[in-house]
């Protein structure tokens, strides 16, 4: 039973490098990345040995085609998704991970609507926020 | 809405502007004598794309990145750093997007002084606002271009306004709101003098993550100058010029950082891979050797991530490889 989960890990492990984005990864050397990583004990899995290193490459694959598939979903060049995931560090994808439409995106102030608009008013003129002095 | 901040509304509308003035961050506070701050800063020559749309982000990169002396236009930014439908601009991707141009992006420690000690070192500094509340954001990026202590204001260059002077404490409050977040854009090798080794050395390896080699090498150098002490310096270091198959100057980076600390697991395992690929297989079996009498001597400490077992299952990986070496040099006649 553990042979066949290992094989299976395995298995969707190399799917999901060979179709996803280059997870690039030299044998040999330990990169810095992870020794900054594992020098600040990030190492959250309770699991050991070779079956950690599986599941964190198999994480780590499946979070770059969720990162992958969301961008492409709002809006981002099919041509350009690859390039800008290549320059996202592993510890980046995982934040974006799921949560993408959670987090701050800075853009711009044009999307006050309706309600909104009256609320932030009364907030602006009370001096609480400053969204209408620039843009 | 929370509670705490619709009290505080209530509050404020009730006693008006008076409240308001009282309190808040103030850069009296932050520039004093002793903090050897210059009164006021303004970086003029920091270029200024003005945004369009939504698009803050682009528009405040360009200028950070100009100002580092690289030559971009907002719209050349668009397609690294703009989501469509979110109608703005990731912090994660607007840091990715700085190193595809080389450039370090050296995130500031989350607070006024070290901002304005940036500013006072004349780098220019881009900075998360949010600009709404809490419950409802307005994420809004920027670039801060210089302080006045005498009229209390923060100066930006900032959507269409090409130097905005905000007050300190609308500033502060809305910088607080994106937790304090901001990076300068700077060339590899040329550190800002308030850098912090942990920052920088994340950011280096953000650009070795990204195949930015060249300009990683760059940044672990200045890092491993200004901290000869620091292994992570020198780790990098030796990682990149094994990856540009420099493997004497690797050699040498691991050994150097095994000198300042001998019981660094990670760094033995990396000079054990380069000496097996130099052809010398029992020296690497030594180093491995010494890597697991390490691990058995110090369980749990420092010495670079022991208890990981990614570094567990590399040292595994590159003994294997050794005795394979090892015995297949044994079986030849």
């Amino acid at each position: 039973m553990r042979i066949f989960q290992r094989m299976c890990v395995l298995l969707v492990s190399f799917s999901i490098v060979s179709v996803g984005a280059p997870v690039v990864s030299y044998a040999g050397i330990i990169d810095t990345a992870t020794a900054i990583d594992a020098a600040q004990g990030s190492a959250t899995s309770q699991a050991t040995g070779q079956r950690a290193v599986d599941l964190a490459t198999v994480r780590a694959g499946l979070e770059r085609q969720d990162v992958r598939e969301r961008m492409i979903a709002l809006g981002v060049d099919r041509g350009l998704v690859d390039s800008r995931l290549a320059a996202l560090t592993d510890t980046e994808l995982h934040s974006l991970a799921g949560r993408m439409e959670q987090l701050p995106a800075g853009g711009d102030l044009l999307a006050v609507i309706g309600i909104v608009f009256i609320v932030l008013l009364v907030l602006e003129l009370v001096g609480v926020i400053d969204i209408f002095k620039k843009t | 809405m929370s509670a705490q901040r619709r009290a505080r509304c209530v509050l404020i509308a009730l006693a008006g502007l008076a409240l308001c003035a009282c309190g808040g961050a103030s850069l009296t506070r932050v520039v004093t004598p002793d903090s050897q701050l210059p009164p006021s800063v303004e970086l003029q020559d920091v270029p200024f794309h003005p945004q369009t749309e939504y698009q803050c982000g682009p528009a405040a990169l360009a200028t950070a990145l100009s100002a580092s002396g690289i030559d971009v236009a907002p719209q050349d930014l668009v397609g690294r750093v703009f989501v469509p439908q979110l109608a703005g601009s990731l912090q994660a991707e607007m840091i990715a997007a700085t190193r595809a141009y080389d450039r370090l992006a050296y995130q500031v420690a989350p607070d006024l002084t070290s901002l304005l000690a940036t500013l006072a070192e004349g780098r220019p500094v881009l900075v998360l606002q949010n600009l709404g509340v809490d419950a409802v954001p307005f994420w809004h990026y920027a670039v801060a271009v210089g302080y006045d202590v005498h009229r209390d204001r923060i100066l930006l260059r900032s959507g269409q306004h090409q130097r905005l002077a905000l007050s300190t404490r609308r500033f502060e409050g809305s910088w607080r709101r994106a937790q304090h977040w901001g990076f300068v854009v700077v060339k590899p090798q040329d550190l800002p003098a308030s850098a912090r080794a942990a920052a920088v050395l994340q950011a280096a390896a953000g650009l070795e993550s990204a195949q930015r080699m060249d300009a990683a090498l760059a940044a672990y150098g200045a890092a491993a100058k200004r901290w000869p002490g620091e292994p992570l310096a020198r780790l990098g270091l030796g990682n990149v010029h094994y990856r540009q198959g420099r493997l004497a100057e690797a050699q040498a980076a691991f050994r150097a950082l095994l000198a300042l600390e001998p019981g660094h697991v990670v760094a033995r395992n990396n000079l054990a891979q380069v000496l097996l690929e130099q052809g010398r297989p029992a020296e690497a079996l030594r180093e491995v050797q010494a890597a697991r009498a390490a691990l058995r001597a110090s369980p749990g400490d420092r010495g670079g991530g022991v208890n990981d077992p990614r570094v567990a299952e590399a040292l595994a990986a590159t003994e294997s490889a050794i005795r394979a070496a090892l015995s297949e040099r044994g079986a030849r006649p």
